[in-house]
């Protein structure tokens, strides 16, 4: 790995020489909440000073960037009784994300091993990940992160450099030619012992502030024993079935599709929709029978696949522990709570 | 240098053979494939044949007993279909389709010469030639009986490598029979054809009552051989497999030789938008054929 | 304006269904009527699926040679029942078009008043019209098809139109406006201390108030399964009156809180 620690001041002129040539995205403050804390989201800059990188954490994470919510998966020129079919994996040019925390960067990681690394790859997700050019840098846990939970509260790999604040400096981790090559516009240097130092206090310092945790010991095993427990029942009576915990979510894949035909009859489209298994049609197939029919057996589904389904698959969780979804559910239903409840048998 | 990203196309990185799993460009592409035969065998139920259009796709296209594959009629829908034909013939195969929603019944419109698109073959199918040397018991409710004659066209082409066989049918009524016109041959293959409606019409000569009565007049009074040298294979509505199953389970046939099909909602078909996980397995790669003891295993299953 | 005569027009070789269609108002601001013929880009396209045999908004002639009837507005008076019912008999599919035709809309606010008189007073003055209780045309006559939302949105009636052409099913999205509201982006109108019925009411507006800052007033009635009950619950705990939450559930008359 190679290190560099360089002023703060020449961040700017990394952002400003990056500008430009490329798109960026970072995070920005969108508007402001009804106790006047700044609400953040992720969306295309151009100025410097519009990137908070002391963001607590965005309401949606970067998805629409590499899952967007809708998007044409191929169209079709309809013409004398025949068709045509056209596919485009709806990406032309590179995007640069300058501040993505460790939880967002893992949850990349984990689409990986499903969208890009099992078998079927997906090309729309591919063409837009493989032009990502993502900075990292470290954030200030929350009251709501449990990412130290699940494992996430570091970024290993998955992006192309990572900044850490040390007061004075800032201190990067960098991991790919291309961005080596980037950092050779502003002025840095080699990191002396006293970087050292201060870049491992400036981790214990971060390790003391998360405060919840999720015990997730044996929990593949227990969220089977648990399979039929009443907790369900209840987290369902709460849940309204909008789909917002996984809009919410950074590694929510799941989808549907809708085929259109254009007014003027010329023309069809495929369309993918994100979806979420909390939304009633979620499992219904074709003849009117819905496997998941009842609010708690689709928001246990959702517990399922990420705590479970996912374990199975790659020996890891799809929850990254960024907290969006509790932070997001109007019902108030956290995966810290649930999962407790799970282990205890009771909704607190 | 210039500080700029270059664009990376992810499929001019690879070969556009379009064939492979692991291809990007796979993903998306459909065959296109004309309908050449539309033949109505109920007054729900139609036997579409379909043939790949471009040969040298035809001549690859292969399939094992048991898989699906995703039909597609632009603008209008794309859903799942078991393939329901023999598996020895490349790049052409039958689907037996029920009128159920928005594409089967655009389908039943568009009929004999049109073009549709499809992608496949996906999924697991029955291991046919594990079971070769073994008696086997095909067992099918309802529209159950369409992905069993896959497999059904299997044992007739293969006949020597299997015992005894056993066809259990049940309907509801003798006009919901599907493929009338070929138990002569299969019976001429040797096959039982155990046939039982729920409800008889007054032409109805044969059994009436439950496809588990029939069933259990078979099992009844077999030695252990038997038992342990039978596969079965179960097709139908999740509520047969359960009490068909677990009648198969009582006299001892191997759990690992039971098969069923499961019937899920897909929209991918390829392990990608989850519609159809049960618990947490995905029917469209693990299944839509599972042994019964993964589906003892499955949440949510049956 | 004239229904523009088409040659029979097919998709994919099979022929398409021409339908002809009427609209019908009856109590209502005819505001969905005025959406429908509010889109230039693709009114041509539409109105060549169809034969338009009677639209007030945009034609003179009428006939009461129609297979379709979109009517809307809500049922009010005893003319009104005799006029919906003669059209029920006339039309194959009998379509709700908007908000009152499918729940009463805002119109059946009234039938919380139990004096009725007052109301008239109020609103007609001098001038009274005998009218009574507001009720959906569900309630009069059966209905085939609901089209939802004060007003509705044209991009779905053209979709919902095309379908019907097409001999398609006609799919309206079974979950809540929330869904939309969040793939546009907004910030949630609760974190901003506003009130919303998005996360209980059917989608298909494409978030259209929300999208402008504006909460959700539940015109297109419930989604599917939508959990009204911890609906108010939450918006009790999160600091709104009893009466705020009543009057957005009751506006238009979709959800049943009675």
């Amino acid at each position: 790995m190679i290190f560099r620690v360089f002023e703060k001041k020449e961040l700017k002129n990394f952002f400003e020489v990056l500008t430009v040539h490329n798109r960026i995205v970072g995070p920005v403050e969108a508007g402001r909440d009804k106790k006047n804390n700044p609400i953040y989201s992720f969306t295309e800059v151009s100025d410097f000073n519009n990137i908070k990188l002391d963001y607590t954490t965005t309401k949606l994470p970067a998805k629409r960037y590499f899952l967007p919510f809708h998007e044409d998966l191929s169209t079709f020129r309809i013409d004398n009784g025949d068709w045509q079919k056209t596919i485009d994996y709806n990406a032309n040019q590179p995007l640069i994300f300058f501040g993505l925390h460790p939880c967002d960067i893992n949850a990349l990681n984990k689409l990986d091993k499903v969208l890009l690394h099992s078998v079927y790859p997906m090309p729309y997700y591919a063409a837009k990940r493989k032009n990502m050019f993502i900075i990292g840098i470290d954030c200030v846990p929350q009251p709501f992160c449990f990412c130290r939970s699940m494992g996430s509260d570091t970024a290993l790999h998955g992006f192309d450099m990572f900044i850490t604040d040390l007061g004075a400096k800032f201190f990067v981790e960098i991991l790919t030619d291309t961005a080596y090559n980037f950092l050779k516009n502003i002025k840095k240097e080699e990191p002396r012992e006293k970087d050292h130092v201060l870049y491992m206090k400036a981790v214990s310092e971060r390790n003391k502030k998360f405060t919840t945790k999720v015990d997730t010991t044996d929990l593949a095993k227990i969220l089977d024993m648990e399979f039929q427990s009443e907790v369900w029942k209840q987290w369902g009576d709460k849940c309204l079935a909008c789909g917002t915990c996984s809009n919410a979510c950074p590694t929510c894949y799941c989808y549907g599709v809708e085929e259109t035909v254009d007014i003027d009859l010329k023309g069809a489209r495929k369309t993918k929709m994100l979806h979420s298994c909390n939304l009633i049609d979620f499992a219904e197939v074709a003849g009117g029978h819905n496997f998941r029919a009842e609010r708690h057996s689709r928001l246990k589904y959702r517990y399922y696949h990420k705590h479970r389904g996912f374990v199975e698959a790659f020996e890891e969780s799809l929850c990254v522990g960024c907290g969006r979804c509790g932070e997001s559910c109007l019902s108030g239903i956290k995966v810290p709570e649930v999962i407790a409840s799970v282990r205890g048998g009771k909704v607190k | 240098m210039k500080p700029e990203l270059k664009f990376t196309d992810v499929i001019s990185q690879q070969e556009k053979t379009q064939k492979r799993k692991n291809d990007l460009s796979s993903f998306e592409y459909t065959y296109r494939a004309e309908i050449t035969s539309a033949y109505q065998l109920t007054d729900m139920e139609t036997l579409y044949r379909l043939q790949i259009i471009n040969p040298d796709e035809r001549r690859r296209f292969t399939f094992i007993p048991g898989q699906f594959l995703m039909l597609e009629v632009p603008g209008i829908g794309e859903a799942p279909f078991s393939i329901s034909s023999s598996p020895s013939i490349h790049g052409e195969v039958e689907l037996c389709i029920r009128k159920a929603g928005n594409l089967t019944n655009y389908l039943s419109k568009i009929g004999r010469g049109a073009v549709v698109g499809i992608r496949g073959p996906f999924g697991t199918g029955f291991p046919m030639e594990e079971m070769h040397g073994q008696n086997i018991l095909l067992i099918a409710g309802g529209l159950g009986l369409a992905p069993l004659r896959a497999p059904i066209a299997y044992v007739q082409e293969n006949r020597s490598h299997f015992k005894e066989v056993n066809i259990i049918y049940g309907t509801k009524s003798p006009a919901h029979l599907l493929f009338t016109y070929q138990y002569d041959l299969w019976s001429k293959d040797d096959i039982n054809l155990n046939i039982i409606v729920e409800k008889a019409d007054p032409s109805w000569k044969g059994s009436v009552g439950m496809l588990t009565e029939t069933l259990l007049k078979i099992l009844t009074g077999r030695d252990d051989a038997f038992y342990s040298n039978t596969y079965a294979i179960v097709c139908g509505p999740p509520v047969m497999f359960k009490f068909v199953c677990s009648m198969l389970n009582k006299f001892h046939i191997p759990m690992q030789k039971m098969f069923v099909s499961l019937e899920r909602r897909m929209h991918c078909g390829m392990g990608k938008c989850c519609r159809c996980n049960v618990g947490s397995t995905y029917t469209c790669l693990k299944g839509p054929v599972f042994d019964y003891w993964t589906v003892m295993n499955l949440k949510e299953a049956i | 304006m004239r229904a523009k005569k088409a040659d029979t027009k097919t998709y994919l070789g099979i022929p398409l269904y021409r339908p002809k269609v009427a609209f019908f108002e009856f109590s209502s601001c005819e505001g969905c009527q005025l959406q429908m013929v509010n889109n230039e880009n693709t009114l041509l396209d539409f109105l060549s699926l169809v034969e338009v045999v009677n639209f007030r908004e945009a034609m003179t002639e009428r006939s009461d040679a129609y297979e379709i009837a979109f009517i809307e507005g809500s049922i009010t008076r005893d003319d009104e029942v005799k006029r919906l019912k003669a059209i029920r008999k006339n039309a194959k599919v009998l379509v709700a078009l908007g908000s009152c035709a499918c729940f009463g809309g805002v119109n059946q606010l009234k039938n919380r008043f139990k004096n009725l008189e007052w109301v008239k007073k109020q609103v007609y003055g001098k001038h009274p019209i005998d009218t009574g209780a507001v009720r959906a045309v569900g309630d009069v006559v059966p209905v085939n098809l609901m089209i939802y939302g004060c007003p509705i949105k044209k991009e779905e009636v053209e979709k919902i139109v095309l379908d019907l052409a097409l001999g398609k099913s006609i799919v309206v999205p079974q979950y809540p406006v929330c869904m939309e509201c969040k793939a546009n982006e907004n910030i949630c109108l609760f974190d901003l201390g506003e009130p919303c019925l998005g996360p209980i009411t059917r989608a298909g507006c494409n978030s259209w108030c929300p999208n402008s800052g504006a909460g959700c007033w539940g015109c297109r009635g419930p989604a599917e399964d939508a959990n009204v009950e911890y609906m108010k619950k939450i918006m009790k705990e999160k600091g709104f009156s009893e009466k705020t939450i009543l009057e957005r559930l009751d506006c238009f008359g979709g959800f049943k809180t009675k």
